[in-house]
Order: C-alpha cells, then sequence, then structure tokens
C-alpha cells in the first residue's frame, strides 16, 4: 500500500463517500460477471464481431481466433467476478481497480462514442467520446488515488503491520 | 478491547450489503436471463436450424482437370464474373499493387480456393472489350500471374459460334445482352459445353422453352447467374418456412429501387463506352435476330432500355428479388398476372418502364406475390413474406416479427416492435434481439457467412458450377428454377405491353394474353 495515501486523513462522510462509489463499482463488475457466468454458452464473439472504430479489426481478430476467444470469454468472466468481489469487501483493492480500468478500457475501444461509428446504434443513451465506460474508469482512477479499503475494507486486517508501523 | 472491536467493524462496514447482494443476485440473474435470451428453439417451435451448420465443398480441381472456359460479353459483369473465377485484367492488378503493396480486394482474391479453371478466350461484339479480355491475368494462390508470368495466353474469339465449334472450351459463361441468351446458350449445350448464363435467362417464354429441352436433352451443367442462391439468409428462411414458422403465407411482397441515370440502364457514356464507333462494334452481331435497326449508339450500349435486346426492370431487377422468394418458398410460376406502370421519366430512351407495379396471383398456393418498382427513387425496401404466424422481412439479413394474432406463438412474450428471430450476415450471430437488430438489415448482397467464413456469393455460385462439372454436387439455380424465373417475369412484361391480364396454361405452357 502506498505511503502517501495512508496520509490522508478522511472525514467520516469522506470515508463513507469513497466507500459508496467503492461498493457501487464492485456490485456493478460483480453482478455484470456473474450474469456471463450463468448464462448458459454465454460468448463474447458477438459483441467482439460487432465492434466498431479504428481497433475493430483487432477485436474481430479475436473474435475469429478460438484459442484468444476463449481467454477473452475467461478474462471477462473472471476479471469482472474478481475486481467486483475486491471492490466490494475492499480486499486488495488497488491491483484489481488497474484491473478493472483495463477490462473498461476494453469496451470503450470495442465500441468507441466517436463521431460516424455507429456506435450509439448499440446502446440506449447518447454518447461522444464519452460515455458511461470512460466515466467508471475515471471513478476507478479517483478511487486509486483515494483509496477507502484499508479503513472501510478487508485490507484494513491485511496491511494493519504496516498501518502501525506509520 | 474496545477500540480494536471498533477496528474490526469499520474493515468489514460493506459485508452486510455483500450479504444482501449474495443472497439475492442469483434469482435475479436467472430471471434476467430468461427475459434476454429466449431460446429461438423453443420460441420458434422448431429443432435446431440445419442450414447455417452447412460446410463448403472441399476443392475439387487439381493439375489433372483444369476447366477450360471462354466468355462471352466482356462488358461490365463479364468482367466481375472473371474476377470471381480469380482473373484479373493487367491494369487492375497494377492499380491494385501501389507502392509494391497488395489491396485488399486483391488478396482476397489472390487467397481464394482455386477453382482450377484455364480462361481460353474471350468474345465480345465491341473490339475494345473483347480485347480488353485477352488481357487479363491469372490471380490465385496468392501469386499474380502464374509463376508471376504477366503475360497472358487469352484468344480473342470473333464470335461466339467461333469459340464453341473451336473444340477448346469445356465450359462457356455468358454475360451478354438478354436476347443473345438463349441462342449462345442453346449452341454451346448442344456442342456438349456446360453453361454459365446471367440473369434473366431468356428474353422470351418460348426461348426458354427450347433451352430448358436443350439443356435437358443435352445433360450438360448449367447455372443460371442469380448468386442469392448462396445467401444464408434465403436458405435460414426456406427452412424456417418449411419447418412451419410462418404458417399460411398468403402474401410476399417484393421491390426494387434506384434513383439515377446510371442506375436506369441510361450508359451511352458510361465506363469506356465513348470509344465505341461504327468500326469497332460489330453491330450485326449484336443484333442477332432482333429486328433490323441501323447502327445506333444508344442502342448498343443502353440495350437494356430497348425490350429488343433487354428484358426491362422485370428482367433486370424483378429476377433478383424473385428468385429470392421463389428459393425461400419454391413458388414457381404463378397462374395469372397483371401489371401496369409507364415510362414517365427517362423518354430519351427505348420503351422500358420506369414506374412498374405487378401482381402474381397463385391461386393454388393461396397466396398473392406483388412487384413495386421505380426508377425514381432509392429508397431500400426489403422483400416481405406475410405468414398467418409471422411476418419476415428479408434480404441479406432476417427480421421476423410475431403476428398479433396469432396461434402459434401466443405464449411467446417479445417486446411488440422488436422482431422474434433475426439473422445478421456476415456475423454468425443468429438469435432473438432487441430492435437495434434493424441496424443490420439493409447489409444488401454480396459477401455471406457460410462454414465460418465471409464469402462472396457470386464466387460460391461459380465454385458451385465448377465443381457439380466435375461431379461432385449440383448446380442450386438450375434450368427447372431458371424457367420459373423466365416465364415468371415474361408473364408481367406480356401484361404491361398488352395491358391485359396473363395467364399461364401450364398444361400446354403457353401465355395466354386476355
Amino acid at each position: 500500500m502506498n505511503k502517501q495515501n495512508l496520509k490522508v486523513i478522511y472525514s467520516s462522510w469522506q470515508i463513507f463517500a469513497l466507500t459508496f462509489l467503492r461498493v457501487l463499482i464492485g456490485w456493478h463488475f460483480l453482478y455484470e460477471g456473474l450474469v456471463k457466468f450463468y448464462t448458459p454458452g454465454w460468448t463474447a464473439k458477438g459483441y467482439l464481431l460487432g465492434s466498431v472504430g479504428p481497433l475493430a479489426p483487432v477485436f474481430r481478430g479475436i473474435a475469429q481466433s478460438a484459442s484468444m476467444l476463449h481467454v477473452a470469454d475467461i478474462f471477462n468472466e473472471w476479471g469482472l467476478v474478481l475486481v467486483g468481489l475486491s471492490l466490494f469487501i475492499g480486499l486488495l483493492s488497488k491491483p484489481f481497480k488497474l484491473f478493472g480500468i483495463t477490462l473498461l478500457s476494453f469496451y470503450y475501444l470495442s465500441y468507441p462514442p466517436f463521431s460516424g461509428l455507429g456506435a450509439n446504434a448499440h446502446v440506449e443513451g447518447n454518447y461522444w467520446i464519452v460515455n458511461k465506460n470512460l466515466i467508471e474508469m475515471a471513478a476507478l482512477f479517483v478511487l486509486i488515488l483515494f483509496p477507502s479499503s484499508h479503513i472501510s475494507g478487508i485490507d484494513r486486517f491485511i496491511f494493519k503491520n504496516n498501518k502501525s508501523k506509520m | 478491547m474496545k477500540v480494536l472491536r471498533r477496528d474490526f467493524l469499520k474493515g468489514l462496514a460493506t459485508v452486510p450489503f455483500f450479504g444482501y447482494f449474495a443472497f439475492g443476485f442469483k434469482n435475479n440473474i436467472t430471471r434476467e436471463i430468461s427475459e434476454k435470451s429466449i431460446d429461438y428453439q423453443k420460441t420458434l417451435g422448431i429443432g435446431e436450424l440445419e442450414v447455417p451448420g452447412e460446410k463448403l465443398r472441399p476443392p475439387t480441381g487439381n493439375s489433372g482437370n483444369p476447366l477450360r472456359i471462354g466468355l462471352v460479353g466482356n462488358g461490365w459483369r463479364g468482367e466481375q464474373l472473371l474476377n470471381t473465377f480469380g482473373y484479373i485484367h493487367t491494369e487492375t492488378v497494377k492499380q491494385h499493387t501501389a507502392n509494391g503493396e497488395t489491396s485488399s480486394w486483391l488478396q482476397s482474391i489472390m487467397q481464394r480456393e482455386d477453382l482450377n479453371v484455364e480462361l481460353v478466350g474471350v468474345c465480345d461484339t465491341f473490339e475494345v472489350h473483347a480485347k480488353r479480355g485477352s488481357e487479363f491475368i491469372p490471380v490465385k494462390n496468392g501469386l499474380i500471374g502464374e509463376g508471376q508470368k504477366k503475360d497472358t495466353n487469352v484468344k480473342i474469339y470473333h464470335t461466339y459460334r467461333e469459340m464453341i465449334s473451336n473444340g477448346e472450351i469445356d465450359a462457356i459463361v455468358i454475360a451478354t445482352t438478354d436476347h443473345t441468351h438463349a441462342p449462345i446458350a442453346i449452341a454451346a449445350a448442344k456442342a456438349g459445353i456446360h453453361v454459365y448464363l446471367e440473369k434473366p435467362m431468356t428474353h422470351s417464354i418460348e426461348e426458354a422453352i427450347e433451352l430448358r429441352d436443350t439443356i435437358k436433352s443435352t445433360g450438360v451443367i448449367f447455372q443460371l447467374g442469380h448468386e442469392n442462391r448462396q445467401q444464408m439468409s434465403f436458405k435460414i428462411a426456406r427452412e424456417l418456412y418449411r419447418k412451419g414458422a410462418f404458417g399460411n403465407v398468403s402474401m410476399v411482397e417484393t421491390y426494387t429501387n434506384r434513383n439515377s441515370v446510371f442506375g436506369a440502364w441510361i450508359r451511352d457514356e458510361a465506363f469506356d463506352h465513348k470509344l465505341g464507333n461504327k468500326d469497332n462494334i460489330n453491330w450485326e452481331e449484336f443484333l442477332g435476330s432482333a429486328p433490323w435497326h441501323e447502327f445506333n449508339l444508344k442502342r448498343y450500349f443502353s440495350w437494356q432500355r430497348y425490350s429488343d435486346y433487354g428484358t426491362s426492370i422485370t428482367g433486370n431487377d424483378f429476377t433478383h428479388r424473385y428468385d429470392c422468394v421463389n428459393q425461400v418458398l419454391d413458388l414457381g410460376i404463378p397462374e395469372i398476372v397483371v401489371a401496369l406502370g409507364g415510362q414517365y421519366y427517362y423518354q430519351s430512351h427505348g420503351d422500358m418502364p420506369d414506374v412498374f407495379n405487378a401482381i402474381f396471383s397463385y391461386p393454388e398456393r393461396g397466396l398473392t406475390m406483388t412487384y413495386d418498382g421505380t426508377l425514381k427513387n432509392q429508397v431500400t425496401r426489403t422483400s416481405r413474406i406475410l405468414g398467418s404466424e409471422a411476418t419476415m422481412d428479408i434480404d441479406g439479413a432476417i427480421l421476423m416479427y410475431k403476428d398479433s394474432y396469432s396461434e402459434k406463438f401466443k405464449d411467446v412474450k417479445t417486446d411488440p416492435s422488436g422482431p422474434l428471430y433475426f439473422y445478421a450476415p456476415r456475423t454468425d450471430v443468429d438469435a432473438i434481439s432487441t430492435a437495434t437488430s434493424k441496424a443490420y438489415m439493409k447489409g444488401g448482397f454480396g459477401p455471406t457467412f457460410i462454414d465460418g467464413k465471409v464469402l462472396d456469393t457470386t464466387f460460391l455460385h461459380v465454385k458451385e458450377w465448377v465443381d457439380a462439372i466435375r461431379g461432385h454436387g449440383e448446380t442450386s439455380c438450375n434450368i427447372d428454377k431458371g424457367f420459373e424465373e423466365a416465364v415468371t417475369f415474361n408473364l408481367a412484361n406480356l401484361a404491361y405491353v398488352h395491358k391485359k391480364p396473363v395467364r399461364w396454361d401450364a398444361d400446354n405452357e403457353k401465355a395466354i394474353i386476355g
């Protein structure tokens, strides 16, 4: 755990707000992951094949290779579940926040909301450059800089020794 | 101790929420999954669809059995067909290999299955096109020109008769004016030469009968150039129909729309047509058995618009749509046809109507097919099949909607604006979906998805013909399907010209006007 972070002294409301945000994002990731896990025969294939934008050939390439698709499916299912769990209960939260940002960046890049790509045809709202994936990435970035799991999470017990050394 | 307990509780602050999540998530997921992904097999009450699992036939060509082909009619379509066979004009090769890099289009042809055909000769009544045809080089097995050999051995024949009688070709590809389709195909078949004939099949019903009888008696392999026979969407629709997903089909709607001078087949100045003159066009050979007329460039280059040579908007456009729905429903030839329309906008050329409506009645099937075509509007209208249980919009994609009075699907809950079933081209997504699946329509034609690959339908269509010639499989747009196409659109043309209903006497194979 970053020493500098631990020096931050939060008010109770600040801890509440940060924890609340962390749990919401955790909830979202965990549920998304579990839905995929429990959907029989779930695969990212259709999603990847339909991707748009400059990186579409890369994502389509993944979908067309059985081995790469298998890896992508596992990363999606388990990645989402683990990131969700981690954020939810505040366990090893920093590396998983980074992992969460990585996953979100893939979702963002496979359907980037840039003008003229038609990405909006596939979603419920209207987005230009900024969409919910990007905002969730930014929120995770904030949570990395303002961690709460060492106070309101399991990390409190794991990194206790470090804390007492301070 | 007190501090320790508070510490402990803080660290577990989020656990109660986690507990709530853990308790409730499973039920919610189950509900969500069942709402989202209704199994199409269960929904439509059919078993698993078989055609999407169709496999490509392995290559039938090898060094021992090259198929020698000749092309008659090296115009726009003729050149496209040569490209499909893996022969590209030297200039086109240059354009597609700028800076030592081959374009993706050329790459896709280079990497296609080698059909093992050899372009032996070409023939065209326009010298410029005949000469161009002799400048094509093979592009296959990842190579341009066999072993980088850039010259060509394609021979120019002065007439199709010379090409046929020379004994140098095994198979002929015909992409000429409509009124010469039958004479060339019949002469070729009589010489034992296999025939790939561009659509529409023939200029008249009498020719269709003669061609059919000749193909049947000679036993040559015949394929009519309706490449949408290879389109996966129509194969799926056919299977759905045969498995009863439509219920009773009472109506079939077909449409075509164009809105440009070029689209209206006015092409005197298109392509390289400005090069044409009395000296480099074999006018008499072009006329064939058509009524005599003085040399006329409009008639030569915009021949589609003149009923002496072309087959009107029906032969050009309707036949595509007809063959697609005929493939799904096995409609065959209608009993009665009425047609109306007129030439209102492009009166400078020929007698082709630019607004055309026809009704084709199939009393024995309990259904009517309609065709609406205009040359003054470009909106996309897909074909539509109206059944008692469901309605299907179909082109390269499928959107199938439940009928609100459907018995079969009455227990299926769907968003009323969303489809019951959809198939998206160019991906292998076929599932129940949301309204956004509309984005997949208007995919047009061209490539299709088969055996895990996206392939050009014309390539699949010529491959089918070449494989059948080598004794593997059969052609899908055979002479019987071609006969149905030719009679059906010619009945509509007769109804339009005579402004009377036209009846098909199936026993005597005759059109009865009035």
